[in-house]
């Protein structure tokens, strides 16, 4: 329990020993922002770490063949995130449930195996090496993108698009009768998802000195759906309370030792059987309840 | 080429065993259960166990699989899906639910060394180990100048004869009637009178001891037994079949595993080698933009 | 005149072998009542996690070791050691833990390659000096894409192994066709295969094929029998974990007789018994040999046996000889125990200045680039778990 006891008591050395894991941390909650878009529209995409890759790789290589800074690595990344999403939308988006899941699980598969695992531009099964990484620098634009993101898609579940997406999500005919263009918006959520993905991919790549394709496989995908799920779904702190908590927990159970991989796979599995809606739901943030919780439909 | 035909059909009888038993928990109950792949490894460690660790006879080191391997269809059950029924959670947590399952099985086994608490059970921890040679009778036969290992023979026999049992339950019997039943739609299957949790649970031991059957043999003829057979490859392998081939559809299970794995070895012999992984996928990727309900499947599920 | 001039030299000579190379605890106490903090970060899960374990038996056994005889100038050594799932970020992360939270002054790890490349930056970066047990890519040392004034390694290179391997084999047998099977998602793997495709040439050895998959196929039968197809004299296998035993037991089954020239990968007992009777004869270059005729070898090997009821193998001895390096660095580091980071750095000068005689992989010191330079020991799987001497090849 002394990452708690840390944290509280020496919050400054907490830092610095964990700035990795800190950073981790931002990243996997834009990852978990990014689902949660899509799935406030009623789609369930595995689609994110595809996205990510693409922006990762696009990012390194503006890097380190045309010295271009992170910014505009970030921004291309991310734009060129949603063209795919744009290009694979159109025939996936008509798929429902799980199916939709398993088609864009595929895409991000075929991708890896396909592209990035055999293109000499990004370095086939090596990867690329990004010599232009910058850890200290690099966790400060993450969380102040956490928190400018959470408030926007905050404000954007409030708006009337987002009240049009929860129309979408408890029943599709019935958003459409009502005039709300289905086709559009559910592209919209996903190529939103998309960009948010794309993003966060180029500044995780920013973060390390190298990037190869096995980060971007399924393991992580399912890892950003349960950021989400166990986080809870309704409102968009949950997915990033969701991926805080599942990315330091390994290291909190750092005591654990050699059982520490059984030990948080318990803690998942009681998560999710004993509050199937998530950590942060419409009735608080597990056991708590402040006075201000808004009471968004879940 | 004729080898590499073989090979295709040996390794499309293991992706089958592993989809079948997917493909019945999705189908019938509507649950992607991915603790299928713990089993299927558990099902070889526990045979490796009898064999290797124990000195046993190959077919008790069998049968203890299949009869671990069933139980812990009712562990799945019972831990991560019945309580989520009973409240009625949404579909996404059983999901999720098996996901925990399945880590902490992996976990236990990659950490089980000789003197741990579960040292009688594994004791190599992470590292991959075979059946001793000469612990299973393994004739080789040469035919046409193709070299065919019996045991490959013994595979491809076990799943063509698992498709055609399973598929004369699902048509013919009672019990199949129930299955299709609540396949179909549980709340009125459970109007009419028929006990759904008492046929989850059935379904899940019967996959689940397809699942560690398929490990046995899988661990048997590429003489790879280790905490992580099942996963990465082999499991989203079953996913793809399964769609491809349609949910819930025996036959569709077993020509999928078949022409996919058909379609890898054909990519690889024409050079393609480290293509093949992504192959899958991509076949994967166009079945459900073209024909979502797969080869033999019947209706596309509509379920978040 | 001259007679005694020489003998004078030889007492002055022995008198310096003495005081530079030994493996006990020195006979200074200036530490005494010290901890040194040491770090390690190895696979003991995942894809290396045929591998890390025998590291980190032989790292702690080393601790021990050193202890029992007083220690480093009177100072215990503490030995954390920690699992990075063989994954990259972990090891990244882990490496970093070790560093600023635990305040480790010198790390050993992590077992794989391609961990090291996110791994090494990190310790670099926080000016700690860290030491490879086990990478035997290429860049790990020396130059390398990110700036490694701090890394080093004392596991023997492929670039020297592998050639000393197969000009071994190409002596003996002057085999005339190959082909290269190799996982291209891993760094050590893929290093490997580059290092076989530029050597092989030069001993008449034409590289017919070149056949490349994804290190977590489950099934390999495909590629082998692509391989055999070619029907070479030497299939290559530069891969890692349960990769190579795989290969090559569905390459006998597929009827295929020639030789099996692999890389570090084949140097761990586990590989040798899931390979069995299929791995009869596989050679491969080694660091290490039971052999080697050190007492501190010979110490070592007992001491493993006894504690852990196994033989040690190449990676055990690594991971031994690099707690003995970092033990020494220690004493002669002048350390202050309380300005943790003046330490770190002296830690790594006096790794510079390593020059040990007496280790279980013989005598010792790091080349100016930080590397190892050693004698080879060509070794082949004896179908049992085991191997078997082929021959040496000083450098």
């Amino acid at each position: 329990m002394d990452f708690f006891v840390q944290l509280f008591t020496d919050p400054a050395s907490f830092y610095s020993g964990h700035e990795l894991l800190i950073a981790q941390m931002g990243v996997n909650s834009l990852l978990a922002i990014s689902i949660f878009v899509t799935l406030y529209a009623g789609q369930l995409t595995l689609a994110q770490v595809g996205f990510m890759a693409i922006g990762a790789y696009t990012s390194v290589i503006l890097n380190i063949d045309a010295r271009l800074p992170l910014a505009v690595g970030a921004v291309a990344g991310s734009l060129l995130a949603a063209v795919a999403a744009l290009i694979i939308g159109l025939p996936v988006l008509r798929l429902r449930g799980i199916f939709l899941a398993i088609a864009t699980l595929g895409f991000g598969e075929a991708f890896r195996f396909g592209v990035l695992l055999n293109l000499p531009i990004t370095g086939e099964g090596q990867g690329l090496t990004n010599t232009g990484a910058d850890i200290e620098g690099g966790i400060v634009p993450v969380w102040i993108s956490v928190v400018i993101l959470t408030y926007l898609i905050f404000c954007l579940t409030r708006s009337r698009t987002g009240r049009a997406w929860a129309a979408m999500r408890e029943d599709e005919a019935a958003a459409a009768s009502q005039g709300i263009n289905v086709v559009a918006m559910k592209m919209a959520a996903f190529l939103l998802g998309a960009l948010i993905a794309g993003y966060a991919g180029a500044l995780d790549a920013h973060l390390s000195f190298f990037v190869d394709p096995t980060e971007y496989a399924t393991p992580r995908a399912v890892g950003v759906l349960i950021f989400a799920v166990v986080g809870g779904t309704g409102f968009v702190l949950g997915p990033v309370v969701g991926a805080i908590f599942l990315t330091a927990l390994p290291e909190i159970l750092r005591f654990a030792a050699d059982y520490r991989d059984a030990v948080n796979g318990l803690i998942l599995l009681l998560i999710i059987i004993f509050r199937p809606q998530g950590l942060v739901s419409r009735g608080g943030l597990a056991i708590i309840r402040p006075r201000w919780w808004p009471l968004a439909r879940s | 080429m004729g080898q590499q035909l073989l090979n295709a059909i040996f390794l499309g009888s293991i992706y089958a065993l592993f989809a079948v038993g997917y493909t019945l928990v999705f189908g019938v109950l509507d649950v992607l259960n991915l603790a299928h792949s713990a089993v299927f490894m558990l099902g070889a460690v526990v045979a490796y166990s009898i064999v290797g660790l124990h000195g046993g006879p190959f077919w008790l080191g069998m049968l203890a699989a299949l009869t671990v391997s069933a139980g812990m269809g009712l562990v799945i059950e019972f831990v991560a899906l019945r309580p989520l029924r009973r409240r009625g959670a949404p579909p996404l947590s059983a999901l999720i639910a098996t996901i925990g399952l399945a880590l902490i099985i992996v976990a236990l086994i990659e950490q089980s060394h000789a003197g741990g608490w579960l040292g009688w059970l594994w004791q190599d921890g992470a590292n991959p180990v075979r059946f001793p040679p000469g612990s299973v009778p393994n004739p080789i036969l040469h035919v046409a100048g193709l070299i065919i290992p019996g045991d490959d023979i013994a595979i491809g026999i076990v799943t063509v004869a698992l498709m055609l049992i399973l598929g004369w339950i699902v048509r013919a019997t009672s019990v199949g009637r129930a299955l299709r039943a609540v396949a179909e739609n549980q709340r009125a299957s459970r109007l009419m009178g028929i006990d759904v949790d008492r046929l989850f649970a059935l379904t899940l031991v019967g996959s689940s001891a397809l699942a560690g059957l398929a490990g046995v043999l899988f661990g048997l003829a590429l003489s790879d037994i280790d905490p992580y057979i099942g996963r990465d490859q082999v499991e989203l392998r079953g996913l793809a079949i399964i769609v491809l081939g349609g949910m819930g559809s025996v036959t569709g299970a077993v020509v999928g595993g078949y022409l996919l794995a058909i379609i890898e070895v054909a990519v690889i012999v024409a050079g393609y080698t480290n293509l093949r992984a992504g192959v899958a996928f991509a076949a994967l990727f166009l079945m459900l933009v073209l024909r979502p309900q797969g080869l033999f499947g019947s209706r596309v599920q509509e379920r978040l | 005149m001259k007679r005694v001039l020489t003998g004078a030299g030889a007492l002055l000579l022995l008198a310096t072998a003495a005081c530079g190379g030994t493996s006990s605890g020195t006979t200074s106490t200036s530490y005494k009542g010290n901890t040194i903090k040491l770090g390690a970060v190895f696979s003991l899960t995942g894809l290396g996690g045929v591998y890390g374990p025998q590291s980190k038996n032989a790292a702690l056994l080393a601790q021990d070791d050193i202890n029992a005889k007083g220690g480093v100038n009177g100072a215990t050594i503490q030995l954390t050691v920690v699992d990075d799932g063989s994954d990259k970020t972990q090891a990244a992360q882990q490496t970093q833990t070790l560093i600023q939270e635990d305040g480790v002054i010198a790390l050993l790890g992590p077992t794989l390659s391609n961990s090291a490349v996110a791994a090494h930056p990190v310790a670099d970066s926080l000016k700690t000096p860290m030491m490879g047990t086990s990478n035997t890519g290429l860049n790990i040392v020396g130059t390398c894409p990110y700036p490694c004034d701090y890394i080093f390694r004392d596991s023997l290179g492929e670039q020297d192994a592998i050639p000393a391997n197969i000009k071994t084999y190409a002596d003996a047998k002057h085999p005339k066709t190959g082909v290269v099977l190799y996982p291209n998602d891993d760094k050590f793997s893929s290093d490997g295969a580059q290092i076989v495709n530029d050597t092989a040439p030069k001993y008449g050895i034409k590289i017919v094929k070149t056949i490349q998959f994804t290190k977590n196929e489950a099934d390999l039968s495909p590629y082998v029998t692509e391989a055999v197809a070619a029907n070479p004299d030497v299939i290559f296998i530069t891969s890692l974990g349960g990769i190579p035993a795989k290969i090559m037991t569905t390459a006998r089954a597929d009827g295929w007789q020639g030789q099996f020239l692999g890389g570090n990968g084949f140097n761990t007992a586990a590989v040798s018994k899931q390979a069995g009777q299929a791995g009869l004869g596989a050679q491969s270059g080694s660091a290490w040999y039971p052999g080697i005729n050190t007492q501190s070898n010979r110490d070592f090997i007992a001491h493993y046996k006894a504690k852990y009821g196994a033989d040690p193998d190449q990676l055990a001895a690594q991971a031994y000889t690099g707690v003995m390096i970092l033990a020494d660095a220690a004493s002669r580091a002048n350390l202050t125990f309380k300005d943790v980071a003046k330490d770190r750095t002296s830690m790594r000068d006096a790794m510079l200045a390593t020059n040990l005689s007496d280790t279980p992989l013989g005598p010792f010191k790091f080349t100016s680039s930080h590397d190892v330079k050693q004698t080879i020991y060509v070794v082949a799987m004896d179908g049992k778990g085991g191997f078997t001497l082929v021959s040496t090849v000083p450098l």
